[in-house]
């Protein structure tokens, strides 16, 4: 039976490999690609920081440019700092308090309560997918429901370093680990989530444009850390679902009760 | 300056006098110069020390910097000697291997034996008047103790399975046996916990030569901003090495002893402990060890500034204020390395708060610094440059510090290249171009004799340059989204356009990695060789050292305990110029024509 059932995957396997194309490499100069729903706030946050300590940078930069070209033969300016003086910094650090600090901590918490670290109102959402993902050395495992919404049967999906999610709605991700601790990096979705022993973790996202894309493990998890690699892919919803139903018709041919490593799923999260 | 108003200065003086008595010099090769209890004689055994270990540190650097650039060749020279078994090519598990030691080497084992076990040791004393450290002997034990940790490192390179793996934070269960397995690993705890001893006995030393010691009118706001600097850090060290002493001392019982402290909780290896435990005993270190690292550069580059500047520094109560207030908050900020771990929202958030909250005292800070340098007669002498420069590269990585403080920014930069030029920045940076400035200015006043300025100014420019643009190549790649840690980065598709950058910025780290050897040649020259003689105060300047002892100072510093009247930072004031014709007074000159009691820099205080 459990050769049958490597045999059958092992076949899978090839044929999934010959379906996914490699994904695309990046070109240009710049931050990969957005796929995401949400990410593009994150990168205006990254963007709107950098113009603001540019400005802050040059500021600085050019009161001592100015110092640095002054005539050397006039006298120093003699002030242990007056109240003229110290005001303007604190009046300077004042403005950047507020204007950047202030900025990102609102435009933060609007992002973490409302997108990034919404789980609950992600698997709200109709058609929300949801995921188990075990990272160990040096691979990520994943497991999808049975057709009833429930893990641990014996039509869960299960794949290697292949994971693979319709477009257009909330995909949750729940993630464990069986050694050590891995992290999960979705460079064109802008998210990334330590997988840690003992502890399920989650990570939300939506895609918006089909595709290949990368899954990278972003901590170091011993001497293969660097190939810890997996490919996301992003289908059109009918596609997906023929997919997961091939999947499942296969799982469940390929069960095997007494495989009891297979058996890794857990009891979806909830809190 | 209480006490000044109650007892005469000639019996302070005596007291200080009585307490601190010269003893004869040491007249034995052994005591005078291996196991020496002068401060003088250790600050330099921490600084050989600590420049072999920088050395080895940057070596490494260099051997990732050629997995980048050239993945799978063999690296010239060195390969042949370091890695015969592969024939010089670096395989997945020596590169984690060096890694790991890079970070750890440079840490614990080269920046913070200058920067804290040499300064600290040879300029507390003599800025604050004293003949020796608080606790003489000990200060003795804490070098031999950080010796051993450095002689356990380099056995662990000679163990079966080569050194520790597990990246410089160690972080379990990896560094436990379920991950690293060898006595390599274990060496190198153990060197974490011993060091970890060494920096404990000098933290109290210095914590306790600081309140005690002090020369009568040496009040704490007439204190050299250095002292500042390090004696936080000394308060920090004393606080937070004992937690990284305990995160150590555990995961050596789960390796060596079977327990299970961070092991467990995997349905693999099954049990109750808890990984994420490690990382909050490590970061609670971790972080004021941030802060541990550019204390002291913050105060040598705020003295330096003003003497340099011949102005006074702007707003001393404002820096040493917000230098407080960052030793108090550095330990609030620790959550901000764990923000992708699974922790609460609501602490996460509250670790972001903070962590916005520390940018304001460490912006004071900085704008001080550049409100010092403005309007001033700046002398671009190498210790200048270098503080200059350390400003740049330190302003740079504590502004880029914002996106990773931010957790919406942190869950796409977290464990990026981004984080690893943007740490470089403050610590190789902040801390290492930062000890080079201060080695540069006191040199004269440690080995009595002058640097070359010619070879010191090309060795600014190679270190500022290299540095800046290798940190920028880091940054820019983990901005288009290199994971740091990658034996091959180019497994990864999206990763593979960054290959020429990957490769520019080694060749910039080469070119940096090889100025060092100006400085090294520079360095050696002056040491055993002749060096024109530096004179007692070859800059100019007002702290104790320089105005109250010869270069180098004798074993007992100060022939007399020296009396405090002024601040340190009093350059260009007109009233001294029209009395002595000089730009500055030293922090015990008094002034011909007595008090200036209308003029708070200029009066003792007891006018």
């Amino acid at each position: 039976m459990r050769r049958l059932r490597a045999l059958a995957a092992g076949a899978l396997a090839l044929a999934a490999r010959a379906a996914a194309a490699d994904p695309l490499p990046e070109t240009g100069f710049g931050i990969p690609r957005d796929a995401s729903l949400d990410g593009h706030h994150v990168d205006d946050l990254i963007h709107f920081t950098l113009l603001a300590i540019a400005v802050i940078f040059a500021v600085a930069l050019a009161m001592l440019i100015w110092s640095f070209a002054r005539d050397r033969a006039r006298p120093a300016w003699y002030t242990h700092g007056n109240a003229r003086t110290v005001g303007a910094v604190v009046g300077a650090i004042a403005v950047i308090a507020v204007g950047v600090d202030g900025t990102l901590l609102v435009r933060t918490l609007l992002d973490l309560h409302e997108r990034l670290w919404n789980f609950q109102g992600a698997e709200a959402q109709p058609g929300a997918i949801r995921i188990e993902v075990n990272a160990h050395q040096w691979a990520w495992t994943a497991r999808y429901p049975s057709a009833d919404g429930k893990f641990g049967t014996p039509d869960d999906v299960v794949t290697l370093d292949d994971i693979r999610v319709p477009v257009g709605v909330p995909v949750v991700v729940q993630l464990a680990s069986t050694d050590v601790i891995h992290s999960l990096y979705l460079p064109n979705f802008r998210v990334k989530q330590d997988a840690v022993p003992g502890m399920i973790n989650r990570l939300t996202f939506q895609a918006v444009k089909p595709g290949e894309y990368e899954i990278g493990c972003a901590q170091h998890c011993g001497p293969n850390h660097y190939k810890m690699r997996g490919v996301l892919t992003v289908l059109p919803p009918d596609e997906y679902r023929a997919w997961l139903d091939t999947m499942r018709a296969d799982a469940r041919r390929g069960y095997d009760p007494d495989d009891a490593d297979a058996h890794w799923g857990w009891e979806w999260r909830r809190d | 300056m209480e006490e000044g108003l109650t007892v005469s200065v000639p019996a302070q003086l005596a007291a200080a006098e009585a307490s601190q008595p010269i003893h004869p010099p040491p007249t034995s090769f052994w005591r005078k110069y291996v196991f020496s209890i002068d401060h003088k004689v250790i600050a330099v055994q921490f600084l050989w020390a600590g420049l072999v270990f920088l050395l080895v540190g940057g070596t490494l650097a260099m051997l990732i910097r050629w997995q980048w650039a050239f993945p799978g060749r063999p690296v010239p020279v060195l390969g042949g000697l370091l890695l015969g078994k592969s024939g010089g090519v670096i395989g997945p598990a020596a590169y984690q291997q060096i890694f790991t030691m890079h970070g750890l080497i440079m840490i614990f084992f080269a920046v913070t034996p200058v920067l804290i076990g040499t300064f600290g040791n040879f300029l507390i004393p003599l800025q604050i008047g004293a003949r020796d450290m608080a606790f003489p002997k000990l200060n003795m034990y804490s070098f031999w103790t950080f010796l051993i940790s450095q002689l356990l490192v380099i056995a662990s390179f000679f163990t079966d399975l080569g050194t520790g793996g597990a990246g410089w934070t160690t972080y379990a269960p990896l560094s436990t046996n379920v991950g690293t397995p060898g006595t390599g690993q274990t060496l190198v705890v153990l060197a974490i916990f011993v060091t970890g001893a060494s920096s404990t006995m000098g933290a109290i030393n210095y914590v306790t030569t600081v309140i005690r010691l002090r020369a009568p009118g040496m009040t704490w706001m007439r204190l050299p901003l250095t002292m500042w600097g390090l004696w936080l850090t000394a308060i920090l060290n004393a606080l937070f090495i004992p937690v990284l002493g305990s995160a150590a001392m555990l995961l050596l019982l789960d390796r060596s002893f079977g327990t299970q402290f961070f092991v467990a909780g995997a349905s693999a290896v099954r049990g109750g402990g808890d990984p994420i435990l490690y990382q909050h005993l490590f970061w609670i270190f971790g972080h004021p060890e941030v802060y541990i690292m550019i204390l002291p550069a913050w105060g040598i580059l705020g003295d330096v500034f003003s003497f340099f500047s011949r102005k006074p520094h702007h707003w001393y109560r404002g820096s040493v204020g917000a230098m407080i207030a960052v030793t108090v908050l550095s330990a609030l900020v620790y959550g901000h390395h764990m923000f992708v771990t699974g922790m609460s929202p609501l602490l996460g958030e509250g670790f972001m708060v903070f962590t916005l909250l520390i940018s304001i005292p460490s912006m004071i800070v900085v704008v001080n610094w550049v409100m010092t340098i403005l309007g001033g007669r700046i002398r671009f002498h190498t210790p200048m440059l270098f503080a200059i420069g350390t400003m740049i590269l330190f302003g740079i990585g504590g502004l880029t510090g914002l996106f990773l403080g931010d957790i919406s920014m942190d869950l796409y930069l977290h464990d990026t290249l981004f984080v690893v030029g943007h740490f470089h920045f403050t610590m190789a940076a902040g801390s290492f171009v930062g000890a080079m400035t201060g080695l540069y200015f006191w040199f004269p006043k440690i080995f009595g004799k002058r640097l070359d300025e010619r070879l010191g100014k090309i060795h600014f420019w190679v270190t500022f340059l290299g540095l800046l643009l290798v940190f920028l190549g880091q940054m820019t790649a983990g901005y288009e989204g290199q994971q740091r840690r990658l034996f091959d980065p180019y497994q990864y598709t999206f990763i593979q356009r960054l290959h020429g950058l990957n490769l520019a910025t080694s060749i910039a780290a080469f070119l940096l990695f090889a100025g060092q050897m100006v400085f090294v040649w520079n360095f050696f020259r002056t040491v055993f060789g002749k060096g024109k003689a530096a004179g007692p105060n070859p800059w100019e300047v007002t702290t104790l050292e320089w105005t109250d002892a010869p270069s180098p100072p004798p074993f007992h510093n100060f022939d007399r305990i020296p009396y405090v009247l002024r601040g340190p930072h009093e350059f260009g004031n007109p009233e001294v110029l029209k009395r002595t014709g000089r730009d500055w007074v030293g922090q015990t000159e008094a002034l011909p024509g007595g008090d200036m009691a209308g003029d708070p820099a200029l009066s003792s205080g007891k006018a």
